[in-house]
């Protein structure tokens, strides 16, 4: 029937504001006690596919399932186990903290001791104990972090959708918060958070998905992805004379990539493994260019994630 | 706070608690009460009473009121001077603290009900709050709640004044009372229908426009209701029989529009696949019936077969089904899967329940079954007199031509509805192919059809000054309002009967040029709750639903029953 396993599940998604494709055809699924992360600069569309899931925001095509639910169908079941942290914070006046998660936890149903429980688990969680009776319009950027978490989490859901839940946060609160969530995934909770960055998410992410200008442009694991900047590089070659010969001589390869020349230096990136490069510079002193140096470097991950978007858009 | 810790401190300091524990025990029972009742309280109310506690704007808005009142004290009893001892002054200064008192309750309360909805969905606060489990109707009752706390403490600020009047004697507690119940039941319908206006749009042009119309409609209602009391308090109380049938009928009608208005917020605030619409055309029919029900007792028993009766029924019956009838036909014809599977599935179920499922062509069958029914009754009370013999059409003040004007009357009217409401919803389903359609949208296009059936012809007969003192003619045909007053006259020419018989086809052409339409709605078939849903409903519920028949072909057996899920 259902595959009790998967608890997020986007089916060819699709949400166009007038002429713009805010998100085309995304497709992909989360695992419980997974965190996936969801990668792309701005505008790509991760918040709107987010909204879409926490039932803000109706696909224009498509269907978004939470825990077997349809967001669109059934939004009342989605919510029972669904926390949202959107990426703005939004205040109420004269309300503090306990107060305003109090509020959260009503709302969400949670009746005397329960909700009592609840409200200690997530101040302690959080680490909002000490803040519990400042007014929250006054709290810091980081603080309002953690209570926006802290709210998103007060009726102990299944699923949690984060949008940007580092930004502005300090170093010390973006290890604080990679921990929490790997420590919410390790209860069993599936987490789906998104980033501009990522390097950022690579710790803590089972999965990562590439987003741009809509489109999931490559999903996989973090290791997968690791993979495939080991096996591209960065490679310089300096040669005597005849540089733009060489260029020219690369670019016809099918396993070399963006070659640019910088003086007498060639730049390009190439796909392989250590010893397809040792066999590319056999090849290349066979044909007659006088190479003086050789260096390759492999591709950090933001390599990989500006070349995953770049190659596809232009 | 207390419960496991408070116990264990007990024992660490070696309280004998045998001797406290009664007290004690009633102290906790008492505590556990008080949060239990805590508990069942709307989250919004407990939330909005604890930020106003708090908020500056509250304190001073109380502290002005109460000024306000010793303000008036002081200037009333200066005004009336030393005769303040022997005279009956109470009327005149309950009149100026009922001035203090209903303003705030009449303007303040509702602005700030509006304010408080409209200001969590301009500031983004209320996303957060839509996506908890609270439900629409939670939502609405919990800032109506918090609205009614307001009240409370006006009222009570403004109490020790009141008991000062009632001393100075001059105005009798049942005045005081009724007064005091017309503002809070005005501050109350008021919110309501703020709160109403508030769901409506979330345009920042539409917001600023409704928050002038809200805050000149409560003045506006302010100042009604301070010139009709101020001939409330000046007149004694007649407590005779239409005393208390003006105040039952007046609650009826409140309570009634107060319940729509109520839910018309409520579904507003439902989410886009749910059902906005079944509820309200429950709640209709019910007013509906209220409505007939004090006609009938009026027709039977209170004025007996007075012809002028039926009129105020018709006429009051028809401008309500054709004002609900603007939005109901105005609705999307397409049904969410999940409004589908509450769709009646019987033979008579879907013959009798379908015209109460949500979508334009139920609603247009809907608000046409209630015309015809009105009709009905009304023929129906007028034979009932006749066999009870106390029809009177030319009793003492009853002009005698409404014996023929009556059905011209009845009959007109409900083919203009009728003829004006199918057009709305081929325009609406024409729109709602095209553009996202706002739920005011149709009501403001049944207000542009109006305006062209009766303007048009009315400014080509303005324009040529031949027609001047030719009056009716044949080009008002579709001029509803210059006809029906034609024939309530009495004045019709042969024009309106000849209108009356060609109108009554030209509706039946407009319901059957809808049928297709319509019976694509009706033929919709029930559909089955995916498994997941289901079985989150039972444990929800806590025990087993009854079984749900597979999805049938329906009736007419001419649409395959869909697949009621995805099994992948
Ligand atoms: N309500 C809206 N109306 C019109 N366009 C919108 C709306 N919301 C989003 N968009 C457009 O959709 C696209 C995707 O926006 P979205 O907010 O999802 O991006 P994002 O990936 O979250 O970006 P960021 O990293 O800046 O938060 C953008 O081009 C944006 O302009
Ligand atoms: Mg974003």
């Amino acid at each position: 029937m259902i595959a009790s396993d998967t608890t997020i599940e986007l089916r060819h998604l699709h949400r166009y504001f007038g002429e713009t494709r805010a998100v085309h055809d995304v497709s992909f699924s989360v695992r419980r006690g997974q965190v996936f992360g969801f990668i792309g600069p701005n505008g790509a569309g991760k918040t709107t596919s987010m909204r879409i899931l926490a039932t803000l925001d109706l696909p224009t095509a498509g269907e978004a399932l939470v825990d077997g639910f349809s967001v669109l169908e059934d939004p009342d079941h989605v919510r029972r186990r669904l926390g949202f942290m959107p990426d703005y914070f939004r205040t109420y006046a004269n309300v503090d903290v306990r107060e305003y998660l109090d509020f959260f936890a009503r709302a969400y149903g949670l009746m005397g001791a329960e909700r009592q429980r609840a409200l200690r688990r997530v101040m302690s969680f959080t680490k909002l104990d000490e803040l519990a009776s400042k007014p929250i319009d006054g709290l810091s950027k980081g603080m309002k972090q953690r209570l926006c978490l802290g709210r998103s989490m007060i009726h102990d859901p299944t699923v949690l959708i984060l949008d940007e839940p580092a930004a502005g946060l300090d170093p010390r609160a973006r290890i604080q918060l990679r921990e929490m969530i790997r420590a919410l995934a390790d209860d069993g909770k599936t987490v789906l958070v998104s980033s501009h960055i990522l390097t950022e998410l690579a710790e803590m992410c089972d999965t990562v998905g590439i987003i741009e200008q809509g489109q999931l442009l490559a999903v996989g694991s973090v290791s997968d992805i690791q993979a495939r900047s080991q096996l591209r590089a960065e490679v310089h070659v300096e040669v005597l004379e005849g540089a733009d010969g060489l260029a020219n001589w690369l670019a016809q390869r099918n396993d070399v990539d963006k070659v640019r020349l910088n003086g007498a230096r060639v730049v390009f990136e190439h796909d392989g493994d250590r010893d397809s490069e040792a066999r590319l510079l056999q090849e290349m002193v066979t044909a007659g260019f006088r190479v003086v140096a050789f260096g390759s470097r492999a591709l950090s991950l933001e390599d990989v994630f500006l070349h995953v978007t770049q190659g596809r858009i232009q | 706070m207390t419960t496991a810790d408070g116990t264990s401190l007990d024992k660490a300091a070696g309280v004998d608690v045998a001797q406290t524990t009664s007290r004690r025990s009633r102290l906790d029972d008492l505590e556990r009460w008080l949060e239990r009742v805590g508990d069942r309280l709307n989250p919004i109310l407990v939330k909005e009473t604890r930020q106003a506690l708090k908020s500056k704007q509250f304190t001073l808005t109380f502290l002005l009121l109460l000024l306000c009142g010793w303000g008036w004290t002081f200037v009333g009893a200066s005004m009336v001077g030393p005769g303040i001892f022997y005279g009956a002054h109470g009327r005149e200064l309950f009149f100026g603290y009922f001035v203090v008192l209903a303003f705030p309750l009449c303007v303040v309360v509702p602005y700030g009900a509006y304010r408080s909805l409209a200001a969590e969905r301009e500031d983004g606060t209320y996303e957060l709050l839509s996506i908890t489990t609270l439900s629409p109707w939670q939502i609405v009752s919990g800032k109506l709640g918090s609205a009614v706390v307001q009240m409370i403490i006006y009222f009570s600020a403004i109490s020790p004044c009141l008991a000062f009047t009632y001393m100075l004697r001059g105005i009798d507690v049942p005045t005081i009372f009724f007064a005091l119940v017309y503002a809070f039941l005005t501050s109350a319908g008021l919110s309501a229908l703020a709160l109403l206006l508030a769901t409506f749009t979330q345009e920042k042009v539409w917001q600023v426009l409704l928050t002038v119309f809200v805050i000149l409609g409560t003045l506006l209602v302010f100042w009604i209701l301070i010139i009709v009391m101020l001939n409330f308090v000046n007149s004694t109380i007649d407590f005779r029989r239409w005393f208390w049938l003006g105040n039952a009928m007046g609650l009826t009608a409140y309570a009634s529009y107060f319940v729509l208005v109520f839910l018309a917020a409520a579904s507003q605030l439902t989410f886009s696949s749910g059902n906005r619409s079944t509820a309200l055309r429950i709640a209709m029919s019910v007013q509906f019936l209220l409505f007939t029900a004090w006609m009938a007792w009026f027709w039977f028993y209170e004025e007996p077969g007075q012809w002028p009766l039926i009129f105020v029924y018709l006429f009051i019956g028809g401008v309500n089904w054709y004002v609900m009838g603007a939005f109901l036909t105005g609705e999307s014809s397409q049904l969410s899967p999940r409004v589908r599977r509450r769709l009646p599935q019987s033979t008579l179920g879907r013959i009798l329940l379908s015209w109460f499922a949500p979508g334009s062509g139920t609603g247009y069958m809907f608000v046409i079954g209630n015309y015809l029914t009105m009709l009905l009754l009304a023929l129906f009370a007028v034979v009932a007199a006749r066999l009870l013999q106390i029809e009177q059409p030319t009793g003492p003040g009853v002009p005698r031509r409404l014996i023929t004007a009556l059905p011209l009357f009845a009959i007109l009217s409900a083919s203009y509805a009728i003829i004006y409401l199918g057009l709305e919803r081929v325009i609406v389903a024409w729109l709602r192919r095209r553009f996202q359609v706002s739920p005011l949208a149709p009501l403001l296009i049944q207000t542009l059809i109006l305006a062209a059936a009766c303007g048009i012809p009315y400014t080509i007969y303005g324009l040529s000054p031949a027609n001047y003192g030719n009056g009716y003619s044949m080009l008002q045909a579709t001029n509803a309002v210059w006809t029906l007053v034609d024939a309530v006259d009495g004045r019709s020419g042969p024009e309106v009967q000849f209108l009356a018989v060609v109108l009554p086809l030209v509706a039946l052409l407009t319901v059957v040029l809808n049928l297709p339409s319509i019976a694509r709605e009706v033929r919709l078939g029930r559909l089955l709750a995916p498994p997941r849903v289901r079985q989150e409903e039972e444990d929800l519920a806590g025990k087993p639903l009854a079984p749900l028949a597979p999805v049938p072909t329906n009736p007419w057996g001419d649409v395959p029953a869909e697949p009621p899920f995805d099994e992948s």
